[in-house]
């Protein structure tokens, strides 16, 4: 079974050439590729750079799979086949896609089916379970045939005994190593090519018989013509050679033209994120050949990343030269960093990443280099990537390397040497790096609300309560929001159609601090029940509060359109997209039709806030706080308007009759943090901060502008506190 | 009211009065620097707003700055902006993700910081 999954890894290998490491010979192409990124950086710095012979190899693998560090980096969001690249992959995909696109991309998961036929998205990864002796031996006698690519020494085939493997494995074996092998020996004559593969082949006992492959990956030609006739028409071949081939040629004869490919994928295929997967795999390739010193085509290029490069090495700041990043890049360059997953057990053997060390082990200057020239590790490896995918981000890339790489360094370069930074700078880098990461984690969990999917809690003690609902209409009545909304989440999981359960729940995340998840809660509520009013002025402020103005347009008409008073106003057919002017006149006449009911005019100054008439907005409110005086959520908004039109200190007092009304009232307290944030009174506000986030600790805002206060008034010591949202010491230091 | 318009704009709305305030005036004092800010509604370097964030003077303008150059320029899409401005995002984190583009002088790039920007506040 084990024996199996080594060989064919199940699907994957029935789709030839696929990406993924569930199976050994995928591991060892990612293995190649994704090493000769980072070789090729240190061959730039270093053009003395000699391969290494499998000799220096050999000796220690395990030792090396011993000293995993314990790193920065969690496995949890590094799977074994992303190694070191993660990082530089969403880096490098982040200009054009959304950083979850990327995020999803590095990520293993489940994918539907299609994908993996296409071989270029992220196939389900999981370490090869290679813990049998047969295992081991394949294992070995494929690293030796690695081995041999490196002193292109003659591979000498080992005898083994019979492993088993079943004609589709020999030929998945087969097709793989023909592939790769032209990989490795690509400055080697083809007839060393095939000298190397039957040996493999033989010592295996596969039938090295060519004609069973199809169409050979040597003729360019040939498959030039075929790909450009098929211009993204990327098919899975009608042999599983042929797929692989194809793949190899269509890299290679795009080397010119990166951007067409990724382009006509695209179309293709709808997904942004593969086109930026198959940019990856194009650069890998690419700097293979750069690495066998047969394509070295952009001096120019080479000589900025120096130049950059020389001015950060500079920077002698221990600092930074000690930073958790550079140790990060220093591992990232000796390819540590794709063992820091805990999956990749020592004992399994895992191709790709002993591979991967094998390929690094050998050169130990990058440690050296990192130790005395520090910063240049990460310049270099920034300038590369910039570099590498030149002719595919041409915006960012053009513009920030032609055109800016020399300002940067130059201006660097002086900005350092005038100690412009002061200690810092070194620091802040290194932090924000681990920051990205950790954020990286936060997003996964993130995503789903920022979606408009409702979040549920984790423990809810209400789940099973005999009437959640009537429970929580009762804490919400005394205030305790953040109980309130466990108790109608409980509701909601019981009777998911109750659309005043889902209501409720969105008013408490609303009066909690929370839009994202209010109004996830709302739009269930809305599904329930589309014509309840409260339930689209709901939506139609939460909107706003996002900036959102045509999805609070939309509701704030239905509002006036679901209306029984009002509906006559609005048109029989709801139009398609609204002018804020049409919607304010409706609501206008609305308000002469009916000039006490002060709903109307609450919408109106929501409307206002919308198109920021700040003045009109507050007239609206102050007219229905006439009629509805103890409104809290009235004067609350009274007073966040007028924050937002910079009356601050008029703010503060509305927010103050919100409270008095209401103590609880986490949006209020909030908002009274940034008033006076606002006024630069950085130290009150950080007390409002944390009362509200004393009973809601899930106002993300809240921490966010907390976070920017303590820095705005120099108290850089709670920030740790701030970071770990430890409410105890913030709560004892900044009493309210 | 007709199209539909960027939610930097808000911000941007709100900066510019913020900087008349005493506190808007004292962020002026410390940074004293003149930043242009491009915003695109979808994708960086297409349909840009450029805004002008003139830290030396205290004002906030739409369109091409006319004094000279600015010290340094950031583009953004829509999103990202509101993100950095809110805090929700690291402006350097923003910068390696290819979210936040610079050009300009470094350190003053490295005074662009959230704390500039006033922060909404919520209905």
């Amino acid at each position: 079974m084990a024996m199996r999954e080594l060989v064919s890894g199940g699907a994957a290998c029935a789709v030839p050439g696929s990406s993924s490491s569930s199976n050994p010979l995928a591991a060892l192409a990612n293995a190649f590729t994704g090493s000769s990124s980072k070789t090729q950086e240190r061959l730039k710095e270093v053009p003395v750079a000699t391969p290494t012979g499998p000799e220096q190899f050999f000796p220690q693998p395990d030792e090396h799979l011993r000293a995993l560090p314990g790193s920065e980096l969690d496995g949890a969001f590094l799977p074994p086949n992303a190694q070191g690249s993660a990082f530089m992959r969403t880096f490098r995909s982040a200009y054009q896609n959304d950083f979850s696109d990327a995020w999803d991309e590095v990520q293993p998961g489940p994918l539907p089916p299609v994908a993996a036929d296409m071989r270029v998205g992220p196939v389900p990864q999981s370490p090869p379970t290679l813990e049998g002796p047969p295992q081991r031996m394949l294992s070995g006698l494929l690293h030796s045939f690695v081995g041999s690519s490196h002193g292109g020494i003659p591979f000498r085939p080992a005898q083994l005994p019979m492993l088993g493997l079943s004609e589709g494995d020999k030929r998945c074996i087969r097709d793989r190593s023909t592939i790769m092998a032209r990989h490795f020996f690509a400055d080697k004559s083809e007839d060393f090519i095939n000298a190397q593969v039957n040996a493999l082949l033989h010592s295996l006992d596969i039938d090295s018989d060519v004609r069973g492959r199809g169409p050979l990956p040597g003729r360019f030609r040939e498959m030039e013509d075929y790909w450009n006739e098929s211009q993204g028409m990327m098919r899975p071949g009608p042999h599983v050679a042929d797929g692989w081939a194809n793949e190899f040629n269509q890299l290679r004869v795009n080397h010119g033209n990166p951007e067409s490919w990724a382009h006509s994928f695209e179309q293709q295929h709808g997904a942004n994120g593969w086109a930026s997967e198959f940019e990856q795999e194009h650069s890998q390739l690419m700097s293979t050949d750069r690495m066998r010193g047969t394509n070295v085509p952009n001096v120019a290029a080479m000589e900025q990343t120096r130049m950059l490069a020389h001015t950060l090495a500079q920077n002698n700041d221990p600092k930074f030269q000690n930073s958790k990043f550079l140790q990060f890049v220093s591992k990232m360059s000796r390819g540590e960093l794709i063992f820091d997953d805990n999956q990749v057990k020592p004992a399994s053997g895992d191709w790709a990443s002993e591979f991967q060390q094998q390929y690094n082990a050998g050169p130990s200057w990058a440690d050296e280099y990192v130790q005395h020239d520090g910063p240049d590790q990460w310049a270099s490896e920034f300038a590369t990537e910039r570099e590498q995918h030149r002719s595919v981000d041409d915006q960012w890339v053009n513009e920030f390397s032609k055109l800016n790489v020399n300002d940067w360094a130059d201006e660097f370069g002086q900005q350092v040497a005038e100690g412009a930074f002061g200690e810092s700078t070194g620091d802040d880098w290194a932090n924000a790096y681990e920051e990205y990461f950790n954020e990286q984690v936060a997003m996964k969990q993130r995503s789903d609300s920022s979606r408009g999917v409702y979040v549920f809690s984790d423990m809810n003690p209400y789940v099973g309560h005999p009437n959640p609902l009537k429970e929580g209409q009762e804490l919400f009545r005394k205030g305790l929001l953040s109980e309130a909304i466990l108790a109608l989440e409980a509701e909601v999981l019981k009777n998911p159609n109750n659309s005043e359960g889902w209501r409720l729940l969105g008013i408490a995340h609303a009066e909690n601090d929370d839009d994202q998840q209010a109004i996830a809660a709302m739009m269930k509520a809305e599904e329930a029940d589309p014509t309840n009013l409260e339930v689209l002025l709901a939506l139609g402020v939460s909107h706003t509060n996002e900036l959102e103005q045509a999805a609070a347009l939309r509701y704030l008409y239905g509002w006036l359109h679901h209306h029984p008073k009002y509906k006559a106003l609005t048109s029989l057919e709801t139009p398609e997209s609204f002018y804020h002017a049409d919607v304010a006149r409706l609501y206008n006449d609305a308000a002469e039709m009916s000039p006490e009911d002060a709903d109307v005019h609450i919408v109106l100054g929501v409307l206002y806030n919308l198109s920021r008439e700040y003045d009109r907005a507050i007239a609206s409110f102050q007219t229905a706080l006439k009629l509805k005086p103890h409104d809290y959520s009235l004067w609350n908004k009274l007073g966040a308007t007028q924050a937002n039109s910079v009356q601050s200190a008029d703010a503060i007092l509305a927010y103050q009759r919100a409270l008095d009304l209401k103590p609880n009232y986490v949006r209020a307290w909030a908002n009274m943090g940034i008033s006076y944030a606002n006024q630069g009174m950085y130290e009150d506000s950080i007390r409002y901060y944390v009362r509200a986030l004393a009973m809601n600790p899930k106002a993300d805002n809240a921490w966010q502008y907390l976070r920017i206060s303590l820095s705005s008034a120099s108290r850089q010591d709670m920030l740790e506190a701030c970071d770990s949202r430890n409410l105890d010491v913030l709560q004892k230091e900044f009493p309210l | 009211m007709a199209a539909p318009e960027l939610k930097s704009d808000a911000l941007m709305e709100q900066m510019k009065k913020h900087l008349s305030t005493d506190a808007g005036k004292e962020i002026t004092k410390k940074v004293g620097l003149v930043y242009q800010i491009n915003i695109a509604p979808k994708k960086i370097g297409f349909d840009e707003v450029v805004y002008i964030v003139d830290l030396k003077k205290g004002e906030l303008t739409k369109g091409p700055y006319e004094g000279g150059k600015p010290d340094a320029t950031f583009s953004f899409k829509d999103e990202d902006f509101i993100k950095v401005a809110t805090g929700k995002m690291n402006p350097q984190i923003a910068f390696m993700r290819g979210a936040m583009k610079i050009r300009g002088s470094l350190s003053a790039a490295q005074k662009f910081t959230p704390d500039i920007f006033p922060k909404p506040s919520k209905l």
